[in-house]
């Protein structure tokens, strides 16, 4: 028995969140993934120079930050991925350190581990990182095309994936996440992909494909997996979300439809100037012809998806949706 | 028959044609070019196919903020990108040349995607028909912003585009009266971009809120369009701008000046082009042959630049030009091969262009940049000897490497050939002072004979270190800072 | 008797837009308090200049030469139409033209009229890389330099004497001779100019010797390297630093307050040493911005606006306010912005022709009101 196409399986919600090009303050400066944790929001933001963890909440309260620029302890240079365990623990790998950075969540370090390297146990540019039930951490090991799973020490546990295009080989994987039964769901970037594992690493699925139908995917950022199996894709080559239903077929797809956040109303309302001039414009304009892509697209549609880099399905059930290079983070409600 | 001298001149030959058309080759590269015919190589070089070069996608998600593109060196880099490891990088040579001269900057439109869409343009329209990239420069959205075209309207019209479209993009002061700027400008009334209103104040205002920039595209007012009679260049009509750019194109004072800028940046460098008026091109022939060939060929970039390419001037004036900051860090960065990912280094290399003085995508003016030896002062001289000794002195660098196998066949090498040699891969380069090779050569001999051992020994790895050091101090030559 | 030294001038550019109005606060006026809500100064803390105005409470150094009579506060210093992009408005404080685009820099021109013939490669130095265009003039040489101590060519060889033996070779590569032709020569000359600078530039370091310890921030070892070279005596004139980011959208108060502390500890400092080695009269230190910000916060910072604040700070500097400060009234705003009425020219043609003996005029395009600024 086949799905239902569900077209309004997600239905969009509000917007958070502002550009913010200081090295502190409210605000996201590249953010790059999300965290969800007893109400707040862990938002890793990847701007050179003004790298941080965000901490904010649905409400858009801004509510503490850490993690600076450097080569330091507790310091970023290239952050890509973070996740909360329920101890409260913050993990956040860097692809340039090639190093797990832990963290209280009040943002206080604790320590880091991770070294350089191919061999088993050793990173080339980590890209996300997610936590297992049993307490684990699984790390995207974008550069050695595989998954390796860590104790929150960094003691290496196992590895999955080779490089490849066949099922169970991963190419420049991205993202991850972690099904309530432990299937581990990795965003296989170069294939235009999602793959599915079992807990115990054996190639389960395949959703998305790059073949030429409304489910394909093109560089794929993140997955996200909620508690009935549906599979929410960050789809960053066709800069919009892709939804498929526990069997795999594509349900629905999301382009993006943002509205102004309490921080961006905030800002207009002490610049009329511009809000004045944004008021009688049009902001979803018909395009010229050789504006073909979706990159070119989202980079003159303000509400559209621009840079989606990680969806998580939060500890609420809702959809959060982060976008790189619109510095925020548009939320939608879940059926 | 190819002689061994044949082959040399022949090598020599297409190293110039390549850091003329391109940004130079590699030894493996020129192994190729050598065996070929000149013309051939010409023709194919205009016929640019797949450009292979690095993977965009892989650029912007290690450098998450080239995604965004919201200020210049942030565009630069992924241009930079394009320009080391491209395959046709005549196309990215054209782009430059055009950047220079429709020179549009970052600091007036603080809109970077908008600057690399411009861009896109002249890798797309550069090497067609002048009157076509007229047009879609009239209509590119950033120089829209940049020269003011949003405020020019019908009834109060906005000269700045009309003047520099005549005085900088086209035929140069002299060749038109202020009469034919107003009615130029009145042609283009009505050439104005989306939302213009809300998409000028951020302009003006540099700013990114609430959510980054919003790129900006091409919309036609027709009712602000003053569709009146015109007479411009002693044509009447009611012209719109696409008649204008078309009269403007069979001028012979077009053709001439496109041709001395072609001129000064593919052959040999000229005088400032505010002395342009005054000063004689440098080979009068040469730009009255290309004009000819302008003309003839009803203004085909293309067709001037392939005679040009082929004519003695151009294949004889080795060395005439002084390297401007892109061409030195792209050049350096693309023949010692050392780009194989996405790598931070960029980042540096960029920086590194603007401190030599040359901000990509951020032209001091619409005037462009003051080229040939302007680029050069003691500032400038120190970050480039300092860039290019770095990058050569790095023994990890595939060229380095292939370089060190070539000299390996040849057994020991004393320290006179082995600079000789070197100064042939890295050019060839002609030190006319004697005591300028011979200090390379006393430095080098301090250390003895070079031995090779075999490939992946230590003996091959020891040799690769002194070999790096040569081309390194070949770098910071001031021969090196020439093309 | 002391000996008479040659008048120099250190610039301290803030880049990014200064907010004004939390630098020189108007801590009396409830209109800042309506206006900043969210981005204001606590009045107990800002450091009282006079019964209306007060300075920001990290600028204790500055405070403490405010009350020697050291520094002269610029208040409402712009120019008219004032531009709010960071690159237009720094070009036209660089190049004082406000209605086009010019190239060569008010200091670059000084720097022209003060050495014609170029004859000291070092007479304008800026403590960074990259050339100001505030210092760019054809023909007029300018040092850049990062780091002091490793200043120059080859920086990456560490050691001294292969380096010494790379810059012989250096030497000998740019060496006059027969050059093929005129670019040659201009390349060799070039080269020369370079490396004279960088051998004088090289002794400077071990020349200093100062009981002053500078603060730990870029702006304190960009200000501590000028210094050494200004003790070295090697004749520079001008000395140009920056320090940033001020361009304060979001998360204004720490930011800011941070940065003065930088800029003002590292001035202390700075005048300290100054005066410890007997240059504190022949010295003026000029800090600007290119433009203010918006009277209105916008929740968690501020936007770009106009009507900044300028110092000159120095022992010759008449201390005091100069130029009146902008009104916050709705009335007196220019579109939410303060109305700049002190054309920063008047401050350059003040500096140029009562500290530089210059003709203001062709280096500024304009004749603009003077004022009594030095001692």
């Amino acid at each position: 028995m086949t799905d239902k196409l569900h077209k309004t399986h997600a239905t969009y919600d509000k917007t958070i969140g502002i550009v913010n090009n200081n090295p502190l303050g409210r605000g996201f400066a590249h953010p790059v993934d999300i965290a969800s944790k007893n109400g707040e929001l862990f938002v890793l933001n990847k701007h050179p120079a003004f790298t941080r963890v965000g901490v904010c909440n649905y409400e858009e309260d801004y509510l503490r930050e850490f993690g600076t620029y450097g080569h330091g302890d507790g310091q970023f240079w290239l952050p890509t991925g973070i996740a909360v365990n329920d101890e409260g623990y913050v993990f956040v790998c860097d692809e340039f350190h090639n190093n797990v950075s832990v963290f209280r969540s009040s943002g206080e370090y604790v320590r880091n581990w991770g070294k350089q390297g191919s061999d088993l146990g050793e990173l080339d540019g980590p890209s996300n990182i997610a936590l297992s039930g049993n307490g684990n951490l699984f790390v995207v090991d974008q550069n050695n095309h595989r998954v390796q799973e860590f104790s929150t020490d960094g003691e290496f546990v196992n590895s999955l994936g080779e490089f490849g295009h066949g099922n169970g080989q991963l190419n420049q994987p991205w993202g991850i996440a972690i099904g309530k039964d432990g299937s581990i769901f990795v965003s296989d970037w170069g294939n235009d992909r999602i793959q599915q594992f079992d807990p115990a690493g054996e190639y389960v699925a395949i959703y998305g494909g790059p073949e030429e139908n409304n489910g394909s995917l093109h560089r794929p950022s993140k997955p996200a997996v909620d508690r009935d199996g549906y599979v929410y894709v960050s789809d960053w080559g066709n800069e919009s979300v892709k939804i498929y239903s526990p069997s795999g077929e594509h349900v629905q797809s999301l382009r993006g439809e943002a509205t102004l956040s309490v921080w961006a109303q905030e800002f207009l309302d002490a610049n009329p100037d511009e809000s004045s001039q944004r008021d009688i414009s049009d902001l979803m304009p018909e395009l010229p012809d050789h504006f073909d892509t979706p990159y070119l697209i989202s980079t003159q549609i303000e509400s559209y998806f621009w840079g989606p880099s990680s969806v998580i399905i939060g500890e609420d059930g809702r959809l959060y949706v982060v976008e790189s290079s619109r510095h925020r983070i548009q939320i939608y409600n879940v059926s | 028959m190819v002689t061994t001298e044949n082959k040399i001149e022949q090598r020599s030959m297409m190293a110039h044609l390549m850091r003329r058309a391109g940004f130079g080759a590699t030894q493996k590269e020129l192994d190729t070019l050598e065996t070929l015919d000149y013309e051939d190589v010409v023709d194919e070089l205009l016929k640019p196919g797949q450009s292979n070069h690095m993977s965009d996608e892989l650029i912007l998600r290690y450098h998450t903020e080239v995604h965004e593109q919201r200020v210049g060196p942030w565009s630069a880099k992924q241009w930079l990108y394009r320009m080391v490891t491209t395959d046709t990088p005549i196309v990215e040579k054209i782009a430059l040349f055009w950047h220079g001269i429709f020179a549009t900057g970052y600091a007036k439109t603080n809109q970077a995607r908008a600057l690399m869409v411009q861009i896109d343009m002249f890798r797309k329209y550069g090497l067609g028909k002048f009157d076509i990239l007229l047009e879609e420069l009239a209509k590119d959205p950033a120089m829209i912003i940049w020269l003011d075209n949003q405020d020019n309207h019908k009834g109060a019209i906005n000269e700045n585009f009309g003047r520099e479209i005549l005085e900088l993009f086209s035929m140069g002061i002299g060749n038109y009266t202020e009469d034919d700027i107003k009615e130029c400008s009145r042609a283009f009334t009505g050439w104005t971009l989306k939302n213009a209103e809300y998409m000028s104040v951020r302009a003006m205002k540099d700013s990114i809120w609430p959510y980054g920039r919003i790129s900006w595209h091409y919309e036609y007012r027709d009712s602000d369009h003053d569709s009146g009679p015109k007479t411009f260049l002693g044509e009447t009509g009611n012209f719109n701008g696409g008649d204008i750019v078309g009269i403007i194109s069979k001028q012979r004072a077009a053709a001439e000046f496109i041709s001395r800028h072609l001129y000064d940046f593919f052959v040999a460098d000229e005088v400032p082009v505010p002395q342009w008026p005054y000063t004689p091109p440098r080979d009068p022939e040469a730009i009255k042959l290309l004009s000819d060939v302008y003309i003839a060929n009803n203004h085909d970039l293309t067709e001037v630049l392939r005679v040009l390419l082929k004519s003695d001037f151009f294949r004889e004036a080795r060395f005439e030009r002084v390297k401007c900051p892109v061409e030195y860090v792209a050049g350096c960065l693309r023949v010692s091969n050392i780009v194989e990912r996405p790598t931070l280094l960029m980042n540096d290399a960029v920086s590194v262009m603007e401190y030599m003085g040359q901000s990509l995508l951020n032209p001091p003016s619409v005037e462009g940049w003051h080229e040939g030896k302007e680029w050069i002062n003691s500032g400038s001289i120190v970050e480039r000897v300092n860039f290019a000794y770095d990058v050569w002195h790095n023994s990890e660098s595939p060229e380095v490497k292939d370089v060190t196998d070539r000299l390996a066949s040849r057994g020991t090498l004393d320290s006179l050939d082995a600079v000789e040699e070197c100064l042939d891969f890295m050019g060839p380069l002609l030190f006319t002072e004697e005591t300028a090779k011979q200090a390379i050569v006393d430095h080098v001999a301090k250390q003895g004979v070079i031995k090779f051992g075999d490939q992946n020994s230590d003996v091959r790895e020891k040799a690769e270190n002194r070999i790096s050091e040569i081309l390194a101090l070949i770098a910071s030559s001031k021969e090196y800072q020439r093309c | 008797m002391a000996e008479i030294k040659d008048k120099k001038l250190v610039v301290v550019q803030l880049s990014g837009g200064n907010d004004a109005l939390n630098t020189v606060i108007p801590y009396n006026d409830e209109n800042y308090y309506d206006n900043r809500p969210q981005v204001h100064i606590d009045p107990e803390k800002a450091l009282k200049l006079d019964s209306e105005l007060a300075m920001n409470p990290s600028m204790t150094a500055i405070k403490r030469l405010w009350d020697e009579g050291k520094v002269a506060v610029l208040n409402g210093v712009g120019y008219p139409d004032p531009n709010r992009s960071h690159f237009r408005s720094m070009d036209i404080w660089h190049t004082a033209e406000p209605t086009k685009v010019l190239t060569e820099g008010w200091i670059g021109r000084a720097l022209r009229d003060l050495d014609p013939k170029g004859d000291n490669v070092l007479g304008g130095i800026n403590f960074g890389r990259g050339l100001p265009r505030a210092m760019s003039c054809p023909g007029v040489p300018v040092a850049s330099v990062g780091d002091l101590d490793t200043y120059g060519l080859f920086p990456s060889v560490s050691n001294a004497s292969d380096r010494n033996d790379i810059l012989n070779v250096f030497s000998q590569m740019y060496g006059r001779g027969d050059g093929r032709d005129m670019v040659s020569e201009f390349l060799s000359q070039t080269g020369e100019d370079a490396m004279v600078g960088a051998d004088i530039l090289s002794e400077a370091p071990a020349k200093y010797s100062s009981s002053v310890e500078y603060a730990a921030n870029p702006l304190a070892s960009s200000l501590r390297d000028a210094a050494r070279v200004m003790f070295a005596d090697v004749g520079t004139r001008f000395f140009y630093t920056q320090h940033g980011s001020f361009d304060t959208h979001g998360g204004e108060l720490p930011v800011h307050s941070k940065l003065w502390e930088d800029v003002s500890s590292s001035i202390g400092d700075f005048m300290d040493d100054v005066r410890e080695h007997g240059h504190a009269e022949s010295t003026a230190i000029l800090v600007f911005s290119e433009f203010g910000r918006r009277i209105k916060d916008n929740g968690s910072g501020t936007d770009h606006g106009s009507g900044g604040v300028a110092f000159l700070i120095g022992d010759s500097v008449k201390g005091g306010m100069y130029g009146r400060y902008p009104s916050l009234k709705q009335n007196d705003q220019l579109n939410g912005d303060l109305y700049a009425n002190n054309d920063f020219r008047s401050l350059y043609t003040n500096i140029l022709e009562e500290w530089f003996d210059l003709d203001p005029v062709s280096i500024v395009n304009g004749t603009f009101e003077k004022f009594d600024i030095f001692e």
